[in-house]
């Protein structure tokens, strides 16, 4: 019985070719445009558009813009403004992300902060990313000009310099200013390394993969089980009701074939993702398709409990949508869970979201094993069990009303 | 003179329990009685019409039998069994209302499902569906998809899907509902053709000319029990015995004047009191005295006319007993 329910759904499916569009081409298309927005917000390419504005004109100034105009993160506006009100206002305008002033000479100790960084509030990290480009411009191209800068403050410090000291330390500032790049290159106070993961694709593509296939599970979950109301109205499960089937076989014929459409939903978006990004999944297959499973089935259980509850297609409408955004945005399906205050960060674990998107991110990327990962597993099985419990015992209690 | 509230003995296998047998059934929603000490017994191969107003209690009277409501107290038995016995649920065969059916699926893909979830195996399913096809008429239409089909085909299949498992009670709740009059009398002759196999039928229905055409024995619910019930006809001979109806179909409606007087005359409003109705005994000639007093009256009628009573002229005098507004 429960195999003919699985017919009757499947078939549905095949012949509704805006519910089949909506189960299999909007889930990788999705994807794909948040793979490529995002692996490129978080990786060096990266480019902030900047409005850049010098009120003094020395050669160190001229020198830092150069600099400035050479390095390839920032793509700075062609014209160089005069004040700090100009470049205010060009980011006032949106006309550049961030803003940046020289307002003192850079090689004159004592002037207080001669750098201005000036970022609207809707793009706060993009200033703490100029400024540190600024800091590798100073530390690198021109690395005399931060030497000059310190050169009084360590003179006080030993008591001042002798004039042969002065001389070679005039003389190494100059060789500095003529070969920067030597100085530049020979490392830092601090070093970069960017890991890399168990997949050959980005950390970010990685992510965004199991964040929109939980995303769309639970979209296409709350649409299929939505047929549930349907068949209600229709007369369909009235008619069931006095057969040996009941409502338990028609709940769990859709949880099954919810589950197995989720499991082929996400196989497509894994698809696109291994071949337009790399993200290997055939190593891990076995634990991926547990993961794919139990992600498919915790919101196969939810869409039918929250089907059953309502009353109306309308009702159920509303309250999936609600339920849908709510539980992606803090569960970590629009934008990652580190960006978010730590308070909202430990509401997102009550979310199957969470869950799934850690254990998709453990096992793709952090080469977690099935143990590692077990944690993840209970919650995403538990919803589903309790989903389907409560939708077969509300679905009961709505025939006797 | 009210009938017994009982299908007749003529109607009942000779040696046999009845199909079903519902007896002093009372159905309370919370504090309001909605059925009281009702007693319903339909045997095979009968086909009982359900009637009465909206609200009546027709839906759960259903929902009782379908084993979906508890009753407070009396009992419901199919062929002799309690129906709160799961299996004894699997002798009924219900048609609701709406077409409940899969509209993406043809018609047989719908007999196949409906006939795998009540139950029946793949060759069971593969024998059912040919023959519910045959009884209902539909091999011709089997490979077509339900969303393509007319209203008066889908009820076929909603028919169809509903006697896959061979029920001994058929219950069909509106069966004609929105299809025209060729569709409907087609759908009766599928419906008399599944009582020669001994199938009993209940047929919940507004359709009092329908009831009056298929139904071997009617009976009308009201205040939570049946009453009065027995053949079509015999309920209208016993309630009008050699009487006529005479309608008047008016040109415009009444003064209140013109109103009361019709009123106070005997004459039954309908159609939002353009039409009005008055029984007089078989053989009077009191057309051109009616038309002489309505001239008098000032009333200017469109068309008068004599009719038999019907099941609908029954229910009529029925409602007209139990409605306050309707005084003069």
């Amino acid at each position: 019985m429960i195999l003919a329910m699985l017919k009757v759904m499947a078939l549905s499916l095949i012949r509704d070719r805006g519910a089949l569009a909506m189960a299999f081409l909007l889930p990788p298309t999705i994807f794909v445009i948040f793979a490529a927005i995002f692996s490129g917000t978080s990786g060096d390419e990266l480019r902030l558009k900047l409005a850049y504005g010098s009120e003094v004109t020395t050669e160190t100034a001229t020198r830092f813009e150069t600099a400035l105009r050479d390095e390839p993160s920032l793509r700075m506006l062609p014209e160089t403004l005069s004040s700090e009100a100009a470049v205010r206002d060009a980011v006032a305008q949106g006309e550049a992300d961030v803003g940046l002033v020289l307002r003192g000479d850079l090689a004159l100790a004592g002037d207080a902060s001669p750098v201005l960084v000036i970022v609207d509030p809707g793009k706060l990290m993009g200033g703490a990313i100029v400024s540190g480009q600024v800091q590798r411009v100073l530390s690198g191209s021109l690395a005399d000009i931060g030497v000059a800068r310190m050169a009084p403050s360590i003179e006080s410090l030993v008591g001042g310099f002798t004039p042969q000291q002065s001389a070679q330390l005039a003389a190494a500032i100059a060789q500095m200013a003529d070969e920067p790049s030597a100085e530049a290159e020979s490392g830092g106070l601090v070093a970069f390394e960017t890991l890399q993961g168990r997949s050959g694709s980005g950390a970010t593509v990685t992510y965004y993969a199991g964040a929109v296939a939980i995303l769309f599970l639970l979209f296409s979950a709350m649409q299929g089980a939505a047929t549930l109301i349907e068949e209600r109205n229709s007369g369909i499960v009235d008619r069931l009701a006095v057969g040996p089937a009941g409502t338990d076989v028609v709940v769990i014929g859709k949880f099954l074939f919810l589950t197995l459409q989720g499991t082929l939903q996400v196989g497509l978006i894994f698809l696109v993702a291994a071949l337009a990004y790399q993200v290997d999944v055939v190593e891990v297959l076995p634990v991926w398709l547990l993961i794919t499973v139990l992600s498919a089935a915790a919101s196969a259980g939810l869409g039918l409990a929250v089907a059953s509850a309502c009353r109306t297609k309308q009702q159920a409408q509303t309250v999936s949508t609600f339920v849908v955004l709510v539980f992606s945005a803090i569960g970590g399906s629009m934008v990652p869970r580190f960006m978010m205050p730590p308070w909202l960060q430990d509401i997102g674990w009550y979310t199957p979201n969470a869950w799934a998107i850690e254990a998709y991110h453990g096992v793709l990327w952090r080469n977690e094993t099935l143990a590692d990962l077990s944690a993840s597993f209970l919650p995403l099985a538990g919803l589903g069990l309790v989903g389907v419990m409560v939708a077969i015992l509300v679905s009961r209690w709505r025939l006797r009303l | 003179m009210t009938p017994e509230p009982t299908v007749p003995d003529a109607l009942r296998a000779e040696d046999g329990l009845p199909v079903l047998d519902i007896s002093q059934l009372t159905v309370n929603y919370g504090r309001r009685q909605v059925l009281n000490r009702l007693d319903l017994k339909i045997d095979a191969g009968a086909i009982y019409g359900l009637l009465g107003p909206n609200g009546a209690g027709k839906t759960t009277l259903i929902r009782t039998i379908c084993g979906r409501i508890m009753p407070a107290s009396g009992s419901v038995t199919i062929e002799g069994q309690s129906n709160h016995k799961k299996s004894t649920l699997r002798r009924i065969g219900l048609v609701p209302q709406e077409i409940g059916l899969y509209s993406h699926l043809t018609v047989r893909e719908n007999l196949q499902a409906f006939g795998r979830l009540s139950g029946l195996s793949a060759a069971q399913t593969r024998d059912a569906v040919k023959w519910a096809e045959d009884v209902t008429r539909l091999s011709e239409r089997h490979g077509e998809r339900l969303d393509v089909l007319s209203g008066g085909w889908k009820r076929r299949v909603n028919i169809a899907a509903a006697i896959l498992h061979r029920p001994a009670l058929l219950i069909l709740d509106e069966p004609t509902v929105g299809v025209d009059v060729d569709a409907r009398n087609e759908l009766h002759e599928v419906i008399r053709d599944l009582t020669h196999s001994g199938m009993a039928v209940l047929i919940a229905t507004h359709d009092l000319d329908q009831a009056e055409t298929i139904c071997s024995s009617v009976g009308f619910l009201r205040n939570g029990t049946i009453g009065p019930a027995g053949p079509p006809q015999s309920l209208i001979d016993a309630e009008f015995g050699g009487r006529t109806v005479v309608i008047i179909e008016l040109r415009q409606p009444l003064n209140p004047s013109q109103r009361s007087t019709l009123l106070k005359a005997g004459f039954v409003p309908s159609n939002g009191e353009m039409t009005w109705s008055v029984f007089v005994e078989v053989g009077s000639t009191v057309s051109s005295a009616l038309t002489a007093q309505l001239d008098r009256l000032g009333v200017s009628a469109r068309e008068i006319r004599h009719r038999k009573p019907g099941l609908d002229t029954l229910f009529l005098q029925l409602t007209r007993k139990h409605s306050p507004e309707l005084t003069p």
